[in-house]
């Protein structure tokens, strides 16, 4: 019987060599072919290890005001963190902790190895060099940066200002903040992460960008873009008593005015005294399917294309609107509906820019260490969401909203300069305070910034929110 | 006329190899190190090539016929385990130099001592009753450790040392001579259900058995990876007496169905699983999965030719010396080392394997089979965890990864495969 035996060992052998090449080919796929992919992972440890060694790349604001720069110690270089209003954007460079925000999206770009620039790659992978590092120039503006973080204070919420004609995002403000430079030095790193992650207050989240609220009344030009290309007219006056149903059916389910109002409203009305009933009734003239084809053209409920994370929000829970009632507070704001500061800002700036939404961005260069532009990040529009008509007839209702007669965005004023905006006061969970919601762009002839301003749980809601907008939209124009 | 017995020239060449690998490799890593490097830095290497070349000087002197070729592919791996301690965990340098000395005390020992390898199978209950009482001795309170989550250590002294890896060997010895005494049932025509031959009892007992003992290897020990190796000797073997693939696939699928049982009831392995198949995700990657994902960034750093060795990062991976010397060596290495690395280890199986194809006996071709098998499973098993393959395991890869028990053991091994070697060889008076 050895024979047999004989035969096995060889069909085992064959089989063991088989699982030896399956092993290989394991190995083959994790050096080579995912070798590009883990060698970028901001979590690898390999990225900012170089940092230690040799100076990472500055980020610097459009001016080439420094935000973060790598600093000479006694052992190796660290980093340093210039602006704390930034904290979210620009991140932190751990070896602990890993890469966050800007330091994680252009990881290589700041070692000096930006895929754009693939021949310094090379040289530094085979001749062992090491490519100086490059910068990240980022669209914020100091001056903007400052009002917008001035405005704010102390106040949890965020802001957010952007150039609608590019996406360059020129102010992020996210309050709490922290100091990132606590995360990146060795001494008290562990310490400080640790009580940054457990703060309830969520300051590691960048609230412009991930936080997701209710957005109240600045939803209504959601609505009122669908109503107008569907051929609604605005001038129609529609009858509104507080409080309102369309019929029975609802039971005790009322629409609420936040002015208790009875009159006609046509919709230039409706924006200027922001008025819940006119927008339910547009609603529901309308029909759930096209408000919810125009709140998703508009982006809601996906994360907008940016270079840092950005939150996605929700129409509704359901992701669809399945009742009348829903449909209704959609409508003006409430129902079910989160989204970003971000989400909104880019709204309105495709209002602002004649329908065409545009890619928001907060890098806008990457350059070598001669200061040579190696890669401009401008990301092209979107697409046009609405038309230039429908935008024009949009911006003049909003300018009504700040200017006009008993408009309740008065606060967003700037003298000298046509402003368009829209407050809101979005309610909460019961008990707790509202948000208070402010966004705009100006001059609303030729816009060349759009804000989004959001005070969390400010019993003046809107109101408070509109003043801090026009002190951003001043610094950005220069009044 | 066969060549004269003291003429081991390939093996003396192959060593020359050994040398190359050992120096080239301290110098490397110890002149990454330090820029100035004294000639301390070839004292541990030259001690061990002293100590390859005594072994060697041994085996001419014993007028040994056995395989060249193992002993050196062995040595090569140990040589490159030693400079992979140095690079990861120098301090333990002394301590692993010590376990090679050791190491080759046994295998010397082992060389002389069973006057007569069919000895081995004369006590097989003995071996199988010495092995069991090793394989849960770490479960008793006063001397069972448990480390990193694994309780499959017994406390010695000092230090502690993994009696699973003597085990491996008992159980081997006692399979070969459990299979060949009932091997004649063989000769009967198993009875069948349908197309499936039934196994006869002298097999069912056993496999049922076995996979008892392997499921609570696997709850109470915590450790995947023994269980597989445990398992897998055996019905590799017991198909290598039977011939019938069919009962190695019983035993798979009983294992797989205790696995999915078992995953469900324990938190260990469910974690093991799922770091497996999800190590990148949030909650993994900075937790259970940090020392798998760090295994993949170092292996991701090696590329084709790899960072160089002493210029890598592995240092950042947990526990690298024993677990994951595969992804730092491939890391300095890159996939160019990793494959020879792996080659050497199949070169070392090819070889064993062959010794098996020549034993005179069953018992004693069943018995390099199951050992060269051994090195085999073991390495797929370490490698393929560190590829993220399959499920990560405290498996260490043999001859190079850091740990006494095991490099004392695998050095048995080797001893063992010669010694059936030496018999064939002398029988039919060829090499």
């Amino acid at each position: 019987m050895t024979n047999t035996i004989a035969s096995n060992i060889r069909t085992l052998t064959l089989a063991l060599a088989g699982a030896f090449l399956v092993a290989s080919i394991g190995v083959t796929y994790w050096t080579i072919f995912a070798s590009a992919s883990l060698a970028n992972d901001p979590f690898n440890p390999r990225l900012i290890a170089a940092s230690r060694d040799r100076p990472r790349g500055a980020i610097v604001d459009r001016n080439g005001v420094v935000i973060a720069s790598s600093e000479k110690t006694a052992d190796g270089f660290s980093r340093s963190y210039k602006d704390q209003t930034l904290a979210q954007v620009t991140g932190y460079a751990s070896l602990q902790f890993g890469l966050s925000g800007i330091e994680a999206a252009y990881a290589d770009s700041l070692i000096g190895q930006d895929p754009a620039d693939p021949v310094s790659i090379w040289r530094a992978r085979y001749l062992g060099e090491h490519a100086a590092a490059g910068k990240v120039v980022l669209g914020i503006d100091e001056k903007v940066q400052k009002a917008a973080a001035d405005a704010l204070g102390g106040k949890r919420g965020a802001i957010i200002a952007l150039d609608p004609r590019t996406g360059a995002i020129l102010a992020s403000v996210s309050v709490p903040s922290y100091d990132a430079n606590a995360v990146v030095d060795p001494s008290r790193q562990q310490s400080a992460f640790n009580a940054l992650q457990q703060d309830g207050s969520r300051p590691l989240i960048n609230r412009a960008t991930q936080g997701l609220y209710p957005p109240g009344s600045t939803f209504k030009v959601v609505t009122a873009s669908a109503a107008l290309e569907s051929g609604f007219d605005p001038n129609k006056k529609l009858r509104v008593d507080d409080p309102y149903q369309p019929d029975k059916s609802w039971g005790d389910y009322f629409v609420r005015s936040a002015s208790h109002a009875h009159g006609d409203f046509n919709m230039a009305d409706g924006f200027r005294l922001s008025e819940n009933i006119y927008f339910a009734q547009v609603g529901l003239a309308i029909g759930s399917a096209r408000l919810t084809d125009y709140a998703k053209r508009f982006g809601v409920g996906a994360a907008p294309k940016l270079d840092l994370s950005a939150g996605a929000g929700q129409l509704t829970a359901s992701g669809s609107i399945d009742r009348p009632t829903l449909l209704a507070d959609t409508s003006y704001g409430q129902g079910e509906l989160l989204v970003s500061p971000l989400q909104m800002a880019l709204i309105y700036a495709t209002i602002a820019n004649h329908g065409v939404m545009p890619t928001p961005h907060y890098a806008t260069e990457v350059r070598d260490a001669q200061d040579h532009v190696i890669r401009e990040v401008a990301p092209g529009p979107v697409g046009q969401v609405i038309s230039a008509n429908t935008a024009a007839t949009l911006t003049t209702m909003l300018v009504g909203a700040v200017s006009g007669p008993g408009g309740f965005a008065f606060g967003a004023k700037i003298p000298g300069v046509n402003v368009a905006g829209k407050t809101g006061t979005a309610e909460n969970r019961p008990g707790e305070a509202p948000h208070g919601w402010f966004i705009g762009f100006a001059p609303a002839e030729a816009p060349t910034v759009v804000v989004a301003v959001i005070v969390e749980n400010t019993a003046e809601g809107g109101l408070t929110a509109a003043p801090l907008g026009a002190q951003v939209m001043r610094a950005a124009l220069g009044k | 006329m066969p060549p004269s017995p003291r003429a081991r020239f390939t093996e003396l060449s192959l060593l020359v190899w050994v040398a190359a690998l050992a120096v080239t490799g301290f110098v490397a890593v110890v002149g990454a190190e330090t820029s100035a490097f004294g000639p301390a830095a070839l004292i541990v290497p030259a001690v061990y090539l002293v100590l390859v070349l005594a072994l060697h000087l041994f085996l001419v002197a014993q007028r040994f016929h056995g395989d060249q070729v193992l002993m050196p592919v062995a040595a090569g791996l140990t040589a490159i385990g030693l400079v992979l301690v140095q690079r990861l965990a120098s301090d333990l340098l002394l301590q692993q130099l010590s376990w090679s000395i050791i190491s080759a005390g046994a295998f010397a020992a082992t060389i002389l001592i069973p006057r007569d390898l069919t000895a081995l199978s004369r006590f097989k209950w003995t071996w199988a009753l010495l092995g069991l009482l090793l394989l849960i001795a770490p479960l008793f309170p006063l001397i069972g450790r448990e480390i990193n989550g694994a309780r499959i250590w017994i406390k010695v002294g000092p230090g502690s040392i993994e009696p699973w890896e003597a085990v491996k060997l008992l159980l081997v010895v006692f399979f070969a001579a459990y299979l060949e005494e009932y091997r004649e049932v063989l000769t009967q025509t198993p009875r069948r259900i349908g197309p499936l031959p039934v196994p006869p009892v002298p097999y069912l007992v056993p496999i049922v058995a076995m996979w008892g003992v392997a499921m609570l290897v696997m709850i109470f020990e915590k450790d995947i990876g023994a269980t597989l190796l445990f398992f897998g000797i055996f019905l590799a073997m017991l198909y290598l007496a039977t011939g019938e693939a069919f009962y190695a696939l019983i035993g798979v699928v009983l294992l797989l169905g205790g696995g999915f049982v078992v995953y469900h009831l324990f938190g260990h392995v469910q974690v093991r699983v799922d770091t497996w198949i999800r190590p990148f995700d949030e909650d993994l990657r900075f937790g259970a999965g940090y020392q798998l994902v760090q295994g993949l960034y170092a292996l991701a750093n090696g590329g084709l030719l790899g960072a160089g060795l002493g210029n890598g990062m592995p240092d950042r991976i947990p526990v690298v010396w024993s677990d994951f010397v595969f992804d730092a060596f491939a890391e300095e290495a890159g996939l160019a080392g990793a494959i020879a690395l792996l080659a050497l280890n199949l070169v070392f199986v090819y070889r064993g394997m062959l010794i098996a194809l020549r034993a005179p006996t069953t018992f004693l071709q069943l018995l390099a089979a199951g050992l060269s098998f051994i090195v085999a499973l073991q390495t797929l098993v370490i490698v393929g965890g560190n590829a993220r393959l399959i499920p990560l395991t405290g498996i260490t890869l043999p001859f190079v990864a850091y740990g006494g028990s095991s490099l004392v053991t695998n050095w048995m091994l080797v001893a063992l495969l010669l010694r059936v070697s030496d018999v064939s060889t002398r029988m039919r008076g060829r090499p």
